[in-house]
C-alpha cells in the first residue's frame, strides 16, 4: 500500500522511523536538485539535502498539515540555500568541468543517442547552468520550481512569499536573459 | 516589413509566460488564443521562450550516490540522517582544495610521530630523541653480558658499605686504645679511598658506556622510522603518479577524439 505523504507524517509523527525513511527516499532526488540548480555545488548541495531533512525531522511534530509536506520541505530547502548564498556572498558557481571519461559517457548516452549528440548534449547543459548562474536569485529560484519541480504560479508564490503578478515576472525576465545568453553562446 | 508592436489588452508578458507553461484561467487562455495569430512579436516570443523551455531541460544535475535504505537498517529516528552516508561522494577529496591537503599533510606528520611514540627529552645528559614503544633500550646479548658482569649489585654495595663500616670502627677502637698506631689507621683511609675511587671510575665508565648504548638505540630507530616514512612517502607519490597519468591519458584520448570529430566535421 502507498502512504500519502500526509500519512507518512503523521505515523512519523507517531514514532514510526520507517515512515520517515519512506518520506525521505520520495524526496531526496527532488530536494537534492532543486539545492544543485539553486546553489550550483555538488558537495554543498548534498549538505543543504541532509540538512533539510534533519530539520524537517526536528520540526515534524509541529508540522499541523497547512502546506503540503513536500511545499514544506521545499521552503526548507530554500532557505537553506538562501543562507548559503548569504554566507557565501557569491552568486552560485559554475563547478569546473569534471574529467571526460569516455567509458562514463558512452554509459550515459540513451540507447539511440551517438557519442557526437551526446557530447553536443553535454554542452548545451554546461551552458545551461552557465547561463543560470547570471540570473538573480529570485528569478532563478522561479525558474528552478517551475521549470524542473513543477510548481504552479500560486504555489511558488506562496513558498518565496511574493504575489502571483511578481512570480510570472521572474519567470519572464529570468527566461528573456537566459533566451539572450543561449543565443550568444550559440546552443 | 513586419510590425511588431503587440495591441494585447492585459499584462502581456504575465499572460505570455502563463500561457507558455500552461497555468492560466480559461478567459485569459481564450483571449491569448485570439491574439496570437494577429501578433507576430507575441508568436516569435513564445516560439523562442518555448526553445529556452527545451534547453533547460537538458540540464540535469550531477547524479549523487543517494542512500539506499534496506529494512535491515532503516534511519535512526535519533539521528534522521547521516551526514555520512545519506549523499555519499566517493570522490570528495578531489574537490578537496590545496590548503585542505597540506592541513591534511601535516596532520599525518604530526599523527606518524604520535604513532612512533616520537620523544624528545632534555635533562643533565642534553637532548635526548627517542621513537619507538619500547622504553628500554633491546641491548644485544654480548652487550647484555658485559653490563651483567660490569653491574655491582645492591648486594654487592651493602657489603661494601658494611665493610666500610667495621673498618672505620676498628680504626675508632684502636685510637683510643693506643695514640701509636696512628700510621696503620692512615694506611687504612688512604686504602678505603683508593677502593672509592676505583668503584666512582667504575661507575662512570658504566655510564658512559650505557649512555653510548643508547644514543646508538636511537640512531637505529630514527634511521628505521625514516626509512618506514620514506618507503610510505614513495609509495604515495607512485599512486599518485599513476593516477596523474591515468587522467592525462583520459584527456589525450579526449582531446585525439574530438580532433577527429572536427576533421571529419
Amino acid at each position: 500500500m502507498t502512504w500519502t505523504d500526509e500519512e507518512l507524517v503523521a505515523r512519523s509523527i507517531g514514532g514510526d522511523a520507517d515512515s520517515f525513511n519512506e518520506l525521505v527516499l520520495r524526496w531526496e532526488r527532488p530536494i537534492y536538485a532543486l539545492a544543485y540548480r539553486t546553489i550550483g555545488r555538488e558537495e554543498d548541495a548534498r549538505d543543504v539535502c541532509q540538512e533539510t531533512f534533519l530539520r524537517a525531522f526536528r520540526a515534524l511534530p509541529g508540522f499541523r498539515g497547512q502546506a503540503k509536506f513536500s511545499s514544506w520541505l521545499y521552503r526548507i530547502a530554500l532557505n537553506l540555500c538562501r543562507d548559503w548564498i548569504r554566507r557565501e556572498r557569491r552568486a552560485p558557481v559554475v563547478q569546473a568541468p569534471e574529467d571526460v571519461d569516455l567509458i562514463e559517457m558512452a554509459a550515459a548516452a540513451e540507447p539511440s543517442e551517438s557519442i557526437e549528440e551526446l557530447v553536443a548534449r553535454k554542452d548545451l547543459a554546461k551552458a545551461v547552468e552557465r547561463a543560470m548562474t547570471l540570473l538573480p536569485e529570485e528569478q532563478r529560484t522561479a525558474i528552478v520550481l517551475k521549470e524542473y519541480h513543477g510548481l504552479t504560479f500560486q504555489e511558488i508564490a506562496d513558498l518565496v512569499g511574493c504575489p502571483l503578478s511578481t512570480v510570472k515576472t521572474r519567470l519572464y525576465q529570468g527566461l528573456t536573459v537566459l533566451r539572450r545568453e543561449l543565443n550568444k553562446s550559440a546552443v | 516589413m513586419t510590425d511588431m508592436t503587440c495591441t494585447y489588452g492585459g499584462d502581456r508578458d504575465q499572460t505570455l509566460i502563463a500561457y507558455l507553461y500552461d497555468d492560466i484561467e480559461p478567459a485569459d487562455r481564450a483571449s491569448f488564443d485570439a491574439h496570437l495569430p494577429t501578433c507576430e512579436r507575441c508568436r516569435r516570443d513564445l516560439a523562442a521562450l518555448g526553445g529556452v523551455r527545451q534547453r533547460l531541460a537538458q540540464w540535469q544535475p550531477p547524479l549523487p550516490q543517494l542512500r539506499q535504505p534496506s529494512p535491515q537498517s532503516p534511519i535512526n529516528p535519533q539521528s534522521p540522517i547521516n551526514p555520512q552516508s545519506a549523499i555519499r561522494d566517493p570522490q570528495w577529496w578531489r574537490q578537496v582544495p590545496v590548503w585542505a591537503q597540506v592541513a591534511a599533510a601535516l596532520l599525518f606528520l604530526g599523527v606518524s610521530a604520535g604513532i612512533a611514540n616520537l620523544d624528545v627529552r632534555h635533562d643533565a645528559n642534553g637532548w635526548t630523541l627517542r621513537t619507538g614503544w619500547l622504553k628500554a633500550a633491546p641491548i644485544d646479548a654480548a652487550q647484555a653480558s658485559r653490563s651483567a658482569d660490569d653491574a655491582v649489585s645492591k648486594t654487592e654495595l651493602t657489603a661494601l658499605e658494611q665493610r666500610l663500616r667495621d673498618e672505620f670502627r676498628t680504626v675508632q677502637a684502636a685510637s683510643v686504645a693506643s695514640p701509636q698506631p696512628v700510621r696503620a689507621a692512615t694506611a687504612g683511609d688512604a686504602d678505603v679511598l683508593r677502593r672509592v675511587r676505583a668503584i666512582v671510575d667504575e661507575s662512570e665508565k658504566r655510564q658512559q658506556r650505557e649512555l653510548a648504548l643508547r644514543v646508538a638505540q636511537v640512531m637505529r630507530d630514527v634511521t628505521a622510522q625514516r626509512q618506514a616514512d620514506l618507503s610510505k612517502i614513495d609509495r604515495n607519490i607512485g599512486y599518485v603518479q599513476n593516477q596523474t597519468g591515468v587522467e592525462i591519458l583520459k584527456q589525450r584520448e579526449m582531446v585525439n577524439y574530438l580532433m577527429r570529430v572536427s576533421q571529419k566535421q
